[in-house]
């Protein structure tokens, strides 16, 4: 059962409701110089000083998604001091990263060193010692790509730390973990996944987002 | 030197007497090794002779192969000496000489030495010459780590042993020793002794992993020997006793004096036919029905001797079948269609009557923890009861008949019954499933072996047949020569290892058959009445009793008094170990 579009055209949209949503997406994703245009463009209301935050952010991410965790951590020793020492999960992501690069360019001996001072602490607590051992298996092999392990010296590892690390910065500084046009399609999904699943017994498919989106 | 002519050219095959060990002469035999490419040596690691070449009558044993193992049971014994001498003498090798240099580089550490040479053997198996290499560089791996050499022993894990696409746990493992150098389990210090013992263990390993006929399994000799032993032992129909000293020098064989077959007590107490009697699990005491409706339980006594402990008076009706609780303390008597009673052992009290309206018992027995109790009953349906009376289970249907039998299996999981006239049920009683045991004749009785794993069924015809019961059921073998066409008679497992099967017969004899081999082994007379019953002393393989219609328990056992007089009392020909 899909809801009649019809009924969907009798509900108001608000133009400054949607310049919200436009706008919260591009600080959250700090896309500074978009956001500058679209301000320009629809006169919206400025956020303050989010611009200056949104820099630093920004260039935090880049780092951690470059792999060059020792800049991102220099970054948020200063923009956010002492996150990183609460959060240790992510401190341990991005020392892992750090890790990873030196195994990447062959470093072996600085790798091993690294991982000796750095990482090796960690493994006194039961949850690291799997992962610590996920990581260091990586020194194993002249060719870590193609390893049991690849997974770790991906890129989509990298956009997985990234992501987490913006996620912590972010509720740091008390603000939405997510933009609201995230939580925004999260909702309607659900929503419409538990309609069809009430009424699509028999035999409805289940509610695509990218379908809907192309409809 | 033999005492074999040495003139005759080396090709001439010589059919080896005891005594020598091949008619070559030292100078040819070495001339002819040395001319042997390695690729002969690859094919057959021994240089000349025919290696079709066999020893002994009955022309199995291939001579090259019996000389090698001889070899290595000397190096092994330690006798260098003379194990380089025999291979000297007979032209025959232990190991190729490749072999040879690949052992001696494991035992020096020359690693990449002992791995190029791996590849030189000729094995077929890709797989093989991995884990061997995997084997050997581990090791390589873990003396450079602990000579402190760490990036040395990095190198090695990434460029030997990783390459190697084996063993991806491993080498993960390897991973964290080189992080964590504290968590080093192998500890093989500088000292020299250690290292060299380590590398004896690689070379035990290696011996596992490569084919035998590369290497030769380290004491070999001794292992075929133990194996004759085994069988010897097997084969021997009266081994009734725990033999300490097994000879090397003649064939194992036991006289029949272990077997119990003098009667040592006649026990008088019951006032009527014996119908039933069994031994407790621990062996220390005896309990007896019979058709006066009295139950006694004797006490079997450190010197042997049976005495009256307890007289069970109680039941009203015959008592067919009694059955001892796991720990001994207790008894469930059962008497026909009637009550089941549980009585105390070490006060002789009734501790309970178990009742069901309108209906008789059939059976009884214990559940292995002692708590609950199963019973068949007259409407041919099994319950479960608990000690305090209550009954916990019922199922209906045909599971047993007027058969008084009921087994149940050590892990407590499977009811065994005599549902039809011919058929046997296993009820899974948790998982209700059935599984049936179809004989083509009436059955009387059936007892269950100690191990759960086999099952005795004896049938009208005068055949007692044994089922395998663990699996897929079959029938193993059949016990015939005993009398048993009219009266419920029973037969039991017994003696070491339950090795023998026992019986009752129409004819007042006790007989009892090698479970092996199906020989039947003695028959011991004495009784006056037809023996419905017999049981073995589960601690002590040489106490038998046996229950009589003439009114009597008799209690078998071996001839205490030395081997030499009583010729009355002799059932056979006296063998000892080491004669014929």
């Amino acid at each position: 059962m899909d809801i009649d579009p019809r009924i969907c055209v009798n509900v108001a949209v608000n133009d400054e409701d949607v310049h919200n949503i436009v706008l919260s997406y591009l600080v959250h994703n700090c896309f500074t110089g978009t956001m500058e245009s679209f301000i320009a463009c629809t006169g919206v209301k400025q956020p303050a000083d989010h611009l200056v935050d949104m820099e630093k952010r920004k260039r935090i991410f880049h780092s951690a998604l470059d792999g060059n965790a020792l800049k991102a951590i220099e970054l948020m020793e200063e923009f956010t001091p002492g996150l990183l020492e609460k959060n240790k999960d992510l401190h341990f992501d991005l020392l892992s990263l750090h890790f990873v690069r030196l195994v990447c360019s062959r470093r072996c001996n600085e790798a091993l060193g690294f991982a000796r001072t750095k990482l090796t602490p960690f493994g006194k607590e039961q949850r690291y010692v799997e992962k610590l051992e996920d990581f260091m298996a990586l020194l194993a092999y002249e060719e870590p790509e193609k390893s049991p392990m690849f997974h770790l010296v991906s890129l989509e590892y990298r956009q997985h730390v990234a992501d987490s690390l913006m996620r912590a910065i972010l509720e740091h500084a008390n603000l939405p973990s997510y933009s609201i046009v995230e939580r925004l399609i999260q909702q309607a999904t659900v929503v419409r996944q538990c309609l069809s699943q009430e009424f699509g017994k028999d035999g409805h498919q289940p509610f695509s987002l990218k379908d809907f989106l192309k409809s | 030197m033999g005492g074999v002519e040495d003139d005759g050219p080396p090709s001439k095959r010589v059919k080896v007497s005891s005594g020598a060990l091949g008619g070559l002469s030292k100078g040819t035999s070495h001339r002819e090794q040395a001319s042997c490419s390695l690729s002969d040596l690859m094919a057959q690691p021994l240089a000349s002779q025919g290696k079709d070449e066999v020893v002994g009558s009955k022309g199995v044993v291939k001579k090259v192969e019996l000389v090698r193992i001889i070899a290595e049971a000397l190096y092994s014994l330690g006798y260098k000496n003379t194990g380089a001498h025999l291979e000297e003498e007979s032209g025959i090798t232990l190991q190729s000489s490749v072999v040879n240099l690949f052992m001696q580089q494991i035992l020096d550490g020359k690693w990449d030495d002992s791995v190029a040479t791996l590849h030189k053997i000729g094995l077929m198996d890709e797989a093989i010459i991995k884990l061997a290499s995997f084997v050997i560089l581990e090791q390589k791996f873990f003396e450079l780590l602990d000579g402190e050499k760490v990036m040395d022993a990095l190198k090695t894990l990434r460029t030997e042993i990783a390459p190697l696409c084996i063993n991806n746990d491993r080498v993960r493992e390897l991973s964290s020793y080189i992080v964590f150098p504290s968590q080093n389990v192998l500890d093989i210090s500088s000292d020299k002794e250690a290292r060299l013992k380590s590398r004896k263990k690689l070379l035990e390993e290696l011996q596992k992993l490569l084919p035998s006929t590369v290497i030769i399994p380290e004491r070999r000799l001794v292992h075929l020997v133990e194996q004759a032993l085994d069988l010897q032992r097997d084969a021997c129909r009266f081994h009734n006793s725990s033999v300490g000293e097994m000879s090397l020098f003649t064939d194992h064989q036991c006289g029949k004096d272990k077997i119990p077959s003098q009667t040592l007590q006649i026990l008088k107490e019951h006032g009527d036919e014996v119908w039933f009697l069994q031994f407790s699990h621990n062996g220390k005491y005896l309990a007896s029905s019979s058709s006066d409706c009295l139950v006694i339980i004797w006490e079997v006594k450190l010197d042997g001797r049976v005495s009256l402990k307890h007289r069970l008076p109680g039941h009203q009706k015959p008592v067919s079948y009694i059955s001892w609780s796991p720990d001994d303390a207790q008894l469930l008597t059962c008497g026909v269609e009637e009550a089941m009673r549980r009585w105390d052992v070490t006060s002789g009290e009734c501790l309970y009557i178990y009742e069901k309206s309108g209906l008789g018992f059939i059976s009884c027995g214990w559940a292995p923890d002692g708590k609950r109790i199963f019973s068949g009953v007259t409407d041919k349906s099994i319950s479960m009861w608990d000690l305090d009376g209550r009954e916990v289970e019922c199922w209906k249907g045909q599971r047993t008949s007027r058969i008084s039998d009921l087994g149940i299996t050590r892990d407590g999981k499977q009811l065994i019954t005599v549902c039809k006239e011919t058929t046997i049920l296993l009820f899974g009683w948790e998982s209700q499933s059935e599984k049936l045991i179809e004989e083509g004749q009436n059955i009387v009785s059936f007892a269950l072996s100690e191990d759960s794993k086999f099952l005795l069924v004896s049938l009208l015809n005068q055949e007692i047949h044994l089922w395998n019961i663990e699996g897929a059921i079959k029938l193993v073998a059949k016990f015939k020569g005993h009398k048993h066409s009219r009266f419920v008679l029973k037969s039991c497992f017994g003696g070491l290892d339950q090795a023998f099967i026992a019986s009752g017969s129409e004819d007042s004899q006790v007989y009892i058959w090698h479970r092996i081999s199906g020989e039947l082994v003695f028959t011991l007379s004495g009784h006056s009445g037809a023996v419905n019953c017999v049981s073995w002393n589960p601690t002590n393989p040489h106490m038998l009793a046996s229950a009589s219609d003439d009114h009597t328990i008799r209690i078998w056992g071996i001839n205490r008094v030395s081997l030499d007089h009583d010729d009355r009392h002799s059932n056979g020909i006296h063998y000892c170990n080491g004669g014929t």
